[in-house]
C-alpha cells in the first residue's frame, strides 16, 4: 500500500470523531525521525515538552514517555473541527481553536499537528499558524502533512505511533470537508515565524513537513 | 461513616439537614456503602469444607474488608481519604486522597476533584489533576480533563482525555532518555552515505 493513500479513497457515512476506527493502514515517515531528533536536541538539559493536536493515543503517550520522557499535553482540535462542520460553524473555528490553546507562549518543544491544515480554510489555518508559532519554543519543532490533491475529505486519520518511522493510521469517520490545498509558498506564508526544515512530497502526493522555530 | 474513610465535617451542603440526610440514608444506605460483593472472587470450595484462611497480608491482595463502593445517589463535596481501596460510582467534588490505596472511578462516576492515590482506574468522568504514585488506568469509557502524573498511565482507544501527561519515572533524568532513534542526529543533518 503506498503510503498515506487513504486519504483518496471514499468513506462510509459520516458520524462524528468520537465512533471507533473504521479500517487501518501502516505507512512509513521520512521526517517523524527528525521531528524526534530535533525535539530530542531541543531539550538535552530537561524533560521535552510536547503538544498533541490530535486525539489522545495510549500508544503514543507510551512511545513519547519512553523515548523522550516527555511531558506530553493533548489538546484534541479535531474535536472543534468536526463540530464546526456538523454545525455549519466553520467561520467560528479560528476563535474555537485560540481558545482551546490558550497555553502560555514559548512552552513546547514539538507540537504534532498532523494532517489538521487539510481540514481548516486559509484564513482559520493562518491563525492557527501563528498561535504554534507562538506555543513554540525558539528552535522547537512542528509536524505536519498536507494533502495537494483538492479531494473532498471524508474521514479522519489517528495516528498511531509504531516506531520512530512506522505509523498505523486508523480511521474514522468525518461530515466531509473539501480539503484546503496549500501549496509550499502558501504553506510558508501561512506558517510565519517558522521555518521548513524538512518536507518530503510523498506517492501520495502528500507533503510531509517539518517545522523549526 | 464508611470504615477507614474520613470526610470533613464542613463538606455537608449547609441544605443537608440531619432530616434530609438520615432521609436520604434510610432509602440509600442498602447499596450506597455496600462492600463490593460483584467482584467478590469465587471460591470453589465444597459445601462444608472449611475454606483455607490466608490473611490479607500474607497475600498482599485487597480483601473483601478492603474494597467500599460508593453507590450511583452518593455526593460528596470536601475532602474524602481513606485506607481502603474505593470504588466510587457517585459524584465526588473537592479532594480525594487515597495515598496507599486504589481508586476505582465507575462508569457512573462525575469526579470534580483533585485525586491522588497509589493507582486510580477511570471508568467514568474526571474534572481535576490526577496524582498516582504506581499507575493511572484510563478505561475505554473515561473522560478526563485535567493534568495526570503517574510513573504508567494507560489509555484505552476511546477515553477521552484533554490535559497534560507527565509520566515522570523515579530516579530518570533528562539525560538519562533513550535516544529517538539509533542514529539520532540533529534534525537537518544530510543523510548518511550508504557504503558497500
Amino acid at each position: 500500500m503506498s503510503v498515506f493513500s487513504w486519504a483518496q479513497k471514499p468513506a462510509p457515512e459520516a458520524t462524528g470523531p468520537s465512533t471507533g476506527a473504521v479500517d487501518e493502514v501502516e505507512a512509513t515517515s521520512k521526517v517523524f525521525p527528525r521531528f524526534l531528533s530535533a525535539v530530542a536536541q531541543q531539550a538535552l538539559e530537561t524533560r521535552p515538552v510536547i503538544l498533541e493536536l490530535g486525539p489522545v493515543v495510549g500508544a503514543n503517550v507510551e512511545f513519547f514517555s519512553d523515548r523522550l520522557a516527555c511531558k506530553l499535553y493533548i489538546e484534541n482540535l479535531y474535536l472543534d473541527l468536526e463540530e464546526a462542520a456538523r454545525l455549519g460553524t466553520r467561520a467560528g473555528l479560528a476563535e474555537a481553536f485560540l481558545r482551546r490553546l490558550a497555553l502560555a507562549g514559548d512552552m513546547f518543544d514539538g507540537i504534532l499537528c498532523w494532517d489538521l491544515f487539510d481540514f481548516i480554510d486559509a484564513k482559520t489555518g493562518k491563525t492557527l499558524a501563528g498561535e504554534l508559532a507562538r506555543l513554540l519554543k525558539p528552535g522547537g519543532a512542528v509536524y505536519g502533512f498536507f494533502g495537494t490533491t483538492p479531494i473532498e475529505l471524508c474521514r479522519y486519520t489517528r495516528y498511531v505511533i509504531e516506531s520512530e518511522s512506522r505509523f498505523r493510521l486508523q480511521h474514522s469517520p468525518a461530515t466531509p470537508v473539501k480539503r484546503n490545498v496549500l501549496l509550499t509558498r502558501d504553506i510558508t506564508k501561512m506558517f510565519e515565524g517558522l521555518s521548513v526544515s524538512e518536507s518530503v512530497l510523498l506517492k501520495s502526493s502528500t507533503r510531509e513537513t517539518l517545522f523549526r522555530r | 461513616m464508611l470504615p477507614g474513610f474520613a470526610v470533613g465535617r464542613d463538606i455537608l451542603p449547609d441544605n443537608l439537614t440531619p432530616q434530609l440526610l438520615s432521609a436520604v440514608s434510610v432509602v440509600e444506605v442498602q447499596d450506597m456503602f455496600k462492600r463490593d460483593e460483584a467482584v467478590r472472587p469465587q471460591t470453589t470450595t465444597p459445601p462444608g469444607a472449611q475454606p483455607p484462611s490466608v490473611p490479607a497480608s500474607t497475600t498482599g491482595r485487597p480483601t473483601e474488608r478492603d474494597r467500599v463502593n460508593l453507590g450511583k445517589s452518593v455526593i460528596i463535596k470536601g475532602e474524602l481519604s481513606g485506607s481502603e481501596d474505593l470504588t466510587i460510582e457517585g459524584t465526588v467534588e473537592g479532594k480525594i486522597e487515597l495515598r496507599q490505596h486504589v481508586l476505582t472511578i465507575g462508569p457512573n462516576g462525575k469526579i470534580k476533584a483533585q485525586v491522588v492515590a497509589k493507582a486510580v482506574i477511570v471508568q467514568g468522568e474526571v474534572h481535576g489533576n490526577i496524582t498516582a504514585t504506581e499507575k493511572v488506568d484510563l478505561r475505554e469509557s473515561a473522560s478526563v480533563d485535567g493534568d495526570v502524573v503517574a510513573p504508567r498511565v494507560a489509555i484505552s482507544e476511546g477515553a477521552h482525555f484533554r490535559g497534560s501527561i507527565d509520566m515522570q519515572k523515579a530516579g530518570v533524568k533528562p539525560g538519562d532518555t533513550k535516544p529517538a532513534s539509533p542514529d539520532m542526529k540533529p534534525a537537518g543533518a544530510p543523510e548518511p552515505t550508504a557504503t558497500r
